[in-house]
């Protein structure tokens, strides 16, 4: 079984510095450009099991995403890191770089902290290309400053190279889910160990993965009814193991650990400013990525129709006030269309409390036409 | 549990009271009189700098913040939020969102301003609170109405150049913008003049809740929360100055002539979150039964400083308005860094003399309360002053519950005791 921490073990004995990302879409290829290793502090149930630290921070109502970043962040694996790199992502994640600071503090620790303000304006409304590029020139002065690194054209441009591979075989591995020849679960395992290991590294698991399915020599996975998952995080395993139970498949999801992050694939340029602004700017519709949450009715119904599929299953992060303000809307658009909807909320405690599910899960199933 | 009155009936009988309720009922009145008159409405998030739209001769706006928490203090909050949640709204959303949407799904109905005109542009800001886009987001799409959203860095520390230049920037496309949909042009000379009398009742607002230095404090903060509200909803008038100007003397008269809203003031507490709109009575009654005075709130007295500070620091008197409502975005009606918010509470403990803190965790502000427990830590340890957090919710009283509340603050109470006790050993 993968093991998040010893994968970020095995990084740092060959030397390599260790940068943890909050998600949800950092700019992971300049960090690596400069031969350090980001890894994207979310969906790491499996390696931050209890809340003990953090639960000393955070309040009961804060979602599971802060809380397992702050767990691991200030427990004793905490240490692998080498410093820490945040944006405005939503407003929970943007108290959590003081309160990082003080639970190290307390600890005796510290680290580095790299903040980004992402442009939230809408292109149409104000160009702010010109903000974003000063912040990401900041940024490079700071990491340069910070880790003794120095920034590098041709390495930026390899590092965006090497990430947008990585984005094109996940697209095509959620190709192979829909086509039923590789099982969601396991796509979801191999996108979650993907932040965790060195990008060359997931680059050829992911070729093998692909290699291994497109020769049918994986496990038949049973037909269903065809659905799309949404949410911050994909559904836990115990959740996925219900909805195929249930006579359902997933074939394409909204997820941000998943589609939303390679979901667009950046033009490949050399200038960091430039790629970064066509990065946020057109990237996969996001509920956090203010401007561009409305045109995700419009992806959500593109894939519904790619795919097929006739149900959508919301994987709902709880207390993610976002994408709470957002469902309704979708919902009733989506009910217009006579695609049947669940809306599920997942917490801290998810797969322990996911047979409390399967029955609705179950009747959605028989509700899909 | 609690139950849902008119929280405001007490404190308005004053003077001041009652001019207030007349500024605030003249407003909801005009912009529901104007809009019916072609007048071009915009609604807005309590920090957009509504002087601008004052720039323009027949646009008005309306804060559906400010229309939920009096909503919530008029006694309706539940009711609406139990409409937006039988349409599918979650009840973790905030309830500031919640009642406005259950006010906007039912056309208005129950509203304590039978609702507000509908919008022709939705401006939010992040700056504040980044959920509030979301929440503009269901009119923009229900109605198709078109929404700006002024991107506002958030403030860990002293405004940079660069972000003040991006904020500037903005201003400038929200002013065209308004320019193209209305058909109107913008007069700068216009919101020179409203940025003046903003700043002015800026800082006579900040005589106001002064007054709470006297010992025992010639106000509560409950006062506050309730005076604040055409600092949000009215900006930009000449009577607002005015009013806070009158309210300031009113006060240092009362304190002149020995009246105090709790005259055996035993404890000096500060509040650390939004107003509890549902308790506003009921909390200053009873805690004034046990001699003790909420004196002062972060929420309402960091209006009119900026980046921590509590003292009057937005003086307003010529040059480019756009850069000084820029600049002062940086105050925020009280989300900031943890440290900025460390150092306002700890210039008001010493300021106001106060003895202890509810920290008051609000589910339905995360951006105020996620931090709050390193925050109690923090000012517990290095002011050596006691604290309790409670658990509240701003405007859904079914999330407060009134006893374990005050079990909390009697013990807070008790604490401050010993302390005192303590200290004459």
């Amino acid at each position: 079984m993968f093991d998040m921490v010893e994968s970020v073990k095995r990084a740092k004995g060959k030397g390599t510095k260790v940068i943890g990302c909050f998600p949800l879409y950092p700019p992971l290829e300049l960090i690596h450009s400069f031969g350090l290793l980001p890894v994207v502090l979310w969906d790491m149930k499996e390696g931050v099991g209890i809340l003990k630290e953090s639960d000393r921070h955070l309040q009961s109502f804060t979602c599971s995403v802060a809380r397992r970043l702050m767990e691991f962040v200030i427990s004793e694996e905490g240490s692998l890191l080498d410093g820490l790199m945040m944006y405005n992502a939503c407003d929970t994640l943007r108290n959590m770089p003081e309160i990082i600071n003080r639970g190290l503090k307390e600890k005796g620790r510290t680290l580095p902290l790299l903040k980004l303000h992402v442009p939230m304006v809408s292109p149409n409304q104000t160009n702010a290309t010109g903000y974003l590029a000063d912040r990401i020139r900041e940024m490079i002065a700071e990491i340069e400053s910070t880790f003794g690194v120095r920034f590098s054209l041709e390495r930026f441009l390899a590092s965006v190279r090497l990430y947008n591979k990585i984005r094109k075989l996940c697209q095509e591995m959620e190709d192979l889910v829909a086509a039923g020849k590789m099982s969601y679960m396991d796509f979801s395992r191999r996108i979650r160990n993907g932040y965790f290991i060195v990008p060359e590294d997931q680059l050829s698991e992911l070729e093998n993965a692909l290699k291994e399915a497109q020769s049918g020599s994986t496990k038949n996975i049973p037909d269903g009814k065809k659905i799309i998952v949404s949410g911050i995080l994909p559904p836990p395993d115990a959740l996925c193991a219900v909805i195929e139970q249930s006579g359902m498949k997933v074939a394409g999801n909204d997820v941000s650990s998943q589609a939303r992050s390679y979901g667009y694939i950046p033009k490949e340029t050399d200038d960091p400013a430039a790629y970064y602004a066509d990065f946020y700017r057109n990237h996969y519709p996001c509920t956090t990525i203010l401007y561009s949450s409305d045109d995700r009715l419009k992806a959500l119904n593109a894939l519904i129709e790619k795919r097929g599929a006739r149900g959508l299953i919301i994987v709902g992060e709880k207390f993610c006030e976002y994408e709470y303000l957002e469902m309704p809307f979708i919902i009733k658009m989506l009910e217009q269309k006579n695609i049947t909807t669940l809306q599920l909320e997942i917490a801290t405690d998810d797969d322990d409390n996911v047979e409390a599910l399967r029955t609705r899960i179950e009747a959605f199933s028989e509700l899909i036409r | 549990m609690a139950d849902e009155k008119d929280d405001t009936r007490e404190l308005m009988k004053t003077a001041s009271g009652k001019r207030l309720t007349q500024i605030l009922t003249e407003d909801y009145l005009n912009v529901h009189r104007k809009a019916s008159e072609g007048a071009f409405v915009v609604w807005v998030a309590i920090v957009v700098p509504v002087e601008l739209f004052k720039g323009f001769d027949n646009v008005v706006f309306a804060v559906p913040e400010s229309h939920a928490a009096l909503s919530a203090a008029k006694g309706v909050g539940m009711l609406q939020c139990e409409k937006a949640e039988h349409s599918g709204y979650s009840m973790d959303i905030c309830s500031y969102a919640r009642i406005d949407i259950g006010t906007m799904m039912s056309g208005g109905k129950d509203s304590p301003t039978f609702g507000l005109p509908r919008p022709h542009l939705l401006v939010s800001d992040n700056n504040n609170c980044s959920l509030l886009v979301k929440w503009f987001d269901i009119y923009h799409r229900e109605w198709d109405v078109p929404h700006f959203i002024l991107d506002v860095p958030f403030c860990y520390e002293m405004q940079k150049e660069t972000d003040l230049r991006y904020i500037v920037t903005q201003f400038k496309d929200l002013i065209k913008t308004i320019e193209t949909l209305s058909g109107q042009k913008f007069n700068i000379d216009q919101a020179k003049e409203a940025l003046k009398n903003s700043s002015e009742a800026a800082k006579q607002y900040k005589r106001f809740i002064d007054c709470a230095v006297h010992r025992p404090s010639g106000i509560t903060a409950f006062d506050s929360f309730v005076q604040m509200a055409p600092l949000l909803t009215s900006r930009g008038r000449p009577e607002v100055a005015e009013h806070f100007r009158l309210l300031a003397d009113e006060t240092e008269e009362r304190i002149k002539n020995s009246q105090f809203p709790v005259p055996n003031e035993k404890y000096r507490l500060l509040w650390d979150s939004i107003a509890p709109w549902h308790q506003l009575r009921k909390m200053s009654t009873r805690l004034a039964g046990l001699d003790a005075n909420i004196i002062a709130a972060s929420y309402t007295s960091c209006l009119g400083g900026i980046e921590g500070s509590y003292e009057f620091i937005q003086e307003y008197r010529e040059g480019d308005p756009l850069e000084s409502l820029a600049r002062i975005q940086n105050f925020s009606v009280c989300p900031y860094g943890m440290d900025l918010r460390f150092k306002a509470m700890s210039w008001a403990a010493s300021h106001y003399g106060i003895d202890g803190f509810v920290f008051a965790s609000n589910r339905s502000c995360k951006v105020y309360s996620v931090m709050q427990m390193d925050l109690q830590k923090w000012i517990t340890e290095d002011l050596g002053i006691p604290s309790i957090m409670i658990d509240v919710d701003h405007a859904d009283v079914r999330k407060y519950n009134e006893e374990s509340a005050f079990l909390r603050i009697e013990a807070l109470l008790e604490s401050i005791d010993a302390g005192r006790a303590r200290a004459k050993i």
